[in-house]
């Protein structure tokens, strides 16, 4: 049975511009993966790695300037194969020299327009988002219900109030909020932010979307209350199985929940595949970048043993001055003097090392 | 309509040292200019009755020569109803707004920042009271009380102003209040404090010169740029400056008469000198603010 | 609306309306001490003139014991306004109020029209270019707003009946006329206060400022996120907030324009009373209108307030005074 991919994203740029230093900021700079019906891909990466602006992308909220100038996300709607990027190349022109970007015109005001259009029919109901910062996410002058009901309204068959409201009250409870009748009239300065994270995946989730993005679900949140969280998600996952894009870089939620992982470092995806095969990098396998990132994370042993923490050498990846070669070299210890040339000069290709499990490392592919 | 975003590599990103002249910056210092050009004018006007520089008597009657328009030989703006000549009125105009003006933005400056500070820098009381005057003051119209205190006082043109300085010390005390509290919210005085600043320094130095004296300098920019809207309309009224000494006010109401008729110079020419001259002084603060502020940091 | 709101929000309301009783009672300070510090003891004048415009029994009391010290005097005037009697005007020998009110409306469908005109050409412009931003339509149109707004206002009014009488042939002649053109003639000083009171540019930027910072809000990606109207979502803080304060704000600015304006159009309205009360230091009259204008100043703050608490859920916690600047 072959099933197309319910998101399929190639070649996604996603580009900003500094004013003051003339340049590009290249924030998603060539990203492609898909994502099966029902799976979970959890994407990870350090601050400033695109993982924020790509998620935007898919949802056509990126709004400074240039924005997306490049790919295609496909979005597989009641069966229904859709670019959400169609017509881009109508109001983008690139120019290009040594295989960079170096110049962009592009139609914002039109691009927008054609954008909403575009979205309109998908967001909230096909695709939903939650969002880092719950408590800022959620209208301060509404109560949390009526802002569930009016997802509700728009993008379920279900209009009358009476009827929104008793399924807005089913699904607070379904995210297990405390007394959700109280809790539906309660405004979010009242809740905490857990709370406000629930409220937010109730919104979400009520209008039964075939896509969930989750942006650093839990980061922003209490440390005991990010593992409630967790355990929300993981009870949705396993009841709904709704397809899920979950980005943070929490290695912890994203190893608990995920069923693929994709790893992005300076805007571009490092590795990518089954969770189980991604998560198990180490000093031998896997792609440098990702093994030193999960190195870094300490279980119970290093603290117990009182081990110093494993940090990765080098600054975080600049943006704006992209180098020419593998963007990680520099920080990577895992360098041969084979591959260092190739290292240095040419930027590597993701590619298979085995089925479903690809690499963008030189030390895999072929030269 | 297409945008257009050129990457432009080899160019220095950091300031440092000489820096390429900016687009903007040109606007800027096109602004001041404009101001400083309007503060060479009022230098002028001051001048002009020591060292003569006035092209005719302003106050001669001439009665051959009356609205005539601007260009008219030995007339560069033309003349009045009176024959008197435009140009010269105009420039010795000036000195009906400018000290009382300055008057005027001292008065609101010097309380304003001393409340200010007292209602941002210390105890809740004191802002409570402060901000209840504050809001007492602002219950005016300016005009409106301009003219009970005419009725009550008579007074001249240099107690107006006082009296209009004192109706701007609300704007000032709040610009140094939320400057105070924008310092407090990121802790610029607390660390002051635990270095063992005196209070002193850390009002006087701190606060007001680094951080409020850019904004301070637009409000008294502003505030000339209320002046002098105050000082003509009073005259424009008939309460300022009384005929024959000029004042742009009192030009433009003469001259309405003959507006009418057809005459639109008389009136129109001290009307643009007003909104010159009101620009002038908002854009010297708005250039001024904008060169200053590209210093700060945050 | 919960009912469990009701409580809190009662007493933060009262409590505004207790601030504002409090300021008008300031405002009646400041007036007292302006007349009774001037020359000439127009005070007593003042006293005088509300004992005879006032109702004959309790003033035969008053008269007997003419109060001298000054709070005593306060007090007695004080009385006197809270009961509607603000004095006799000088000039006419008329009730005060009186006189005021039979030109007060005349001045207040001025300056409420001029604010409406004000809005009619801040609101989308700044809307405009909150969404927009800086661009070829929005920039000249901000800087237009910005000369304008320094035009004076007692030119640009000659400017228009100028314009006016070449187009229409109308002539300012005497109000109360039926006819249509003469109908018409009532809108020039609308406009032209709308257009010169000076606020244009700081409404057009605070609207702007405030409706662009609220679209950048967190809360509003969410809306676009789940597909509901961004207005809707962003017009209570960025629109109806912004809107209420800086109007509310501006109310001192479009009184005084008033005071010329009606002088250039020969408006018969409480400027162009106040001014010939200036004029002929007739203080009944000019006190009167001061007191009159800084209760519609405050009026309308308390009306914002109300507004702002009636939209705001957590205002039943301590409300600081905002104040635009």
């Amino acid at each position: 049975m072959s099933v197309s991919p319910l998101l399929k994203i190639e070649n996604l740029k996603t580009y900003f511009y500094s004013k003051g230093r003339q340049a590009f900021i290249r924030s998603v700079d060539g990203v492609s993966f898909e994502i099966r019906r029902g799976e979970t891909l959890g994407v990870v990466g350090e601050s400033g790695s695109g993982k924020s602006v790509m998620a935007l992308s898919v949802m056509g909220l990126v709004g400074a300037a240039p924005g997306v100038i490049a790919g295609r996300i496909g979005l597989k709607t009641d069966g229904v194969q859709k670019n959400l990027l169609q017509d881009l190349d109508d109001y983008v022109e690139r120019v290009e020299a040594d295989d960079r970007v170096v110049e962009v015109r592009k139609d914002v005001v039109g691009w927008q327009k054609n954008v909403e259009r575009l979205m309109a029919m998908v967001r909230g109901k096909t695709v939903a988002m939650i969002f880092q910062n719950p408590k800022s996410s959620l209208n301060p002058f509404l109560s949390v219900g009526r802002q569930i009901t009016e997802a509700i309204r728009l993008h379920t068959p279900c209009k009358g109030k009476a009827e929104s409201r008793e399924r807005s009250l089913y699904w607070l409870e379904r995210v297990r909020m405390d007394s959700p009748r109280l809790r539906y009239d309660n405004y979010p300065r009242a809740l905490s932010g857990g709370m406000c994270q629930r409220a937010m995946v109730a919104m979400a989730l009520s209008c039964e979307p075939s896509f969930l993005i989750a942006d650093e679900p839990t980061t922003g949140l209490d440390a005991t209350i990010q593992s409630r969280i967790a355990d929300l998600l993981a009870e949705l996952k396993a009841d709904l199985g709704v397809t899920t894009m979950l980005i943070s870089h929490d290695i912890g939620i994203i190893r608990r929940l995920s069923d693929s992982v994709a790893v992005m470092y300076g805007g571009m995806v490092v590795e990518y595949g089954p969770a189980g095969k991604v998560m198990a990098a180490g000093p031998e396998s896997g792609h440098p970048y990702t093994a030193a990132l999960l190195a870094s994370v300490p279980d119970e042993r290093n603290i117990r043993g009182k081990e110093p923490l494993q940090a990765i050498p080098g600054d975080v990846p600049d943006t704006i001055h992209v180098p020419d070669g593998c963007r990680f070299f520099g920080r990577c210890v895992r360098v041969t003097a084979a591959v260092e040339k190739e290292c240095a000069g040419r930027l590597p290709p993701l590619s298979e090392i085995t089925p479903g499990h690809a690499v963008r490392c030189w030390l895999y592919g072929e030269s | 309509m297409r945008k257009r975003y050129v990457e432009a590599p080899g160019r220095t990103d950091e300031a440092s040292g000489l820096r390429f002249f900016r687009k903007s910056e040109a606007v800027d210092l096109f602004f001041v200019g404009y101001g400083l050009l309007i503060v060479v004018l009022v230098a002028v006007s001051y001048a002009a009755g020591v060292f003569r520089l006035l092209p005719h008597d302003p106050e001669a009657v001439n009665l051959d020569l009356m609205l005539a328009p601007p260009g008219t030989a030995g007339h560069l703006l033309g003349t009045d109803f009176m024959g008197r000549d435009l140009l010269a009125r105009l420039i010795l105009g000036i000195q009906a707004y400018f000290l009382p003006g300055l008057l005027a933005i001292a008065v609101a400056t010097v309380p304003g920042l001393a409340l200010g500070v007292l209602a941002g820098y210390g105890a809740g009381r004191a802002d409570r009271v402060i901000t209840w005057f504050s809001n007492l003051v602002d219950s005016f119209p300016r005009l409106v009380l301009i003219l009970l205190v005419i009725a009550a006082f008579k007074p001249d043109i240099y107690f107006i102003m006082v009296v209009v300085g004192l109706t701007n010390v609300p704007a000032t005390v709040s610009l140094v209040k939320v400057k105070i509290r924008f310092l407090r919210e990121k802790n610029f005085i607390e660390a002051a404090e635990g270095l063992g600043l005196p209070r002193r320094t850390i009002v006087l130095k701190h606060i007001l010169w680094h951080h409020c004296r850019a904004s301070l300098i637009i409000r008294a920019t502003l505030g000339m740029g209320e002046a002098i809207l105050m000082e003509t309309s009073l005259s424009y009224l008939g309460f300022g400056v009384q005929e024959p000494t000029p004042s742009w006010g009192n030009m433009v109401q003469s001259g309405a008469n003959y507006f009418l008729q057809g005459n639109f110079w008389p009136s129109t020419v001290p009307a643009l000198a007003i909104l010159l001259a009101i620009l002038g002084f908002h854009l010297l603060g708005d250039g001024l603010n904008n060169l200053l502020e590209r210093k700060a940091v945050y | 609306m919960s009912l469990k709101g009701v409580k809190p929000v009662a007493r933060v309301l009262a409590r505004e309306v207790a601030v504002t009783a409090l300021l008008l009672l300031g405002v009646s300070v400041v007036v007292f001490c302006i007349l009774y510090l001037a020359p000439g003891d127009p005070f007593s004048l003042l006293l005088e003139g509300q004992m005879s415009a006032g109702a004959p029994g309790q003033d035969v009391r008053e008269a007997m014991g003419a109060p001298n010290a000054w709070h005593a005097r306060y007090l007695s005037w004080l009385a006197g306004m809270l009961r509607g009697n603000f004095g006799a005007s000088i000039r006419t020998g008329l009730p005060v109020l009186e006189e005021i009110s039979r030109v007060g409306l005349n001045t207040l469908l001025l300056t409420l029209g001029s604010m409406a005109v004000t809005l009619l050409v801040a609101v989308p412009i700044a809307l405009y270019a909150a969404v927009r931003g800086v661009n070829r339509v929005s920039f000249p149109l901000t800087m237009a707003a910005y000369v304008v707004s320094s035009l004076p206002v007692f030119w640009f009014g000659y400017v228009v009946i100028y314009l006016f009488l070449h187009t229409f042939g109308l002539f300012p002649l005497a109000f109360g006329g039926s006819q249509g053109t003469n109908r018409l003639y009532l809108l020039l000083p609308i406009v032209v206060l709308g257009l010169g009171n000076g606020t244009l540019s700081e409404v057009i930027r605070h609207l702007r400022e405030e409706m662009g910072r609220v679209l950048s809000e967190d809360y509003v990606r969410t809306a676009r996120a789940k597909g509901a109207s961004v207005w809707k979502h962003a017009f209570k803080e960025g629109f109806l907030i912004p809107v209420t304060e800086i109007v509310a704000s501006k109310i001192p600015f479009i009184l005084g324009g008033a005071v010329i304006v009606e002088q250039v159009f020969n408006w018969p309205g409480m400027g162009r009373m106040a001014w010939q009360a200036a004029q002929d230091r007739d203080f009944p009259v000019i006190m009167g209108i001061a007191v009159l204008a800084a209760v519609f100043v405050r009026a309308g703050n308390l009306l914002q307030r109300f507004v702002y608490i009636a939209v705001n859920p957590g205002a039943s916690r301590e409300t600081i005074g905002r104040r635009v600047a």
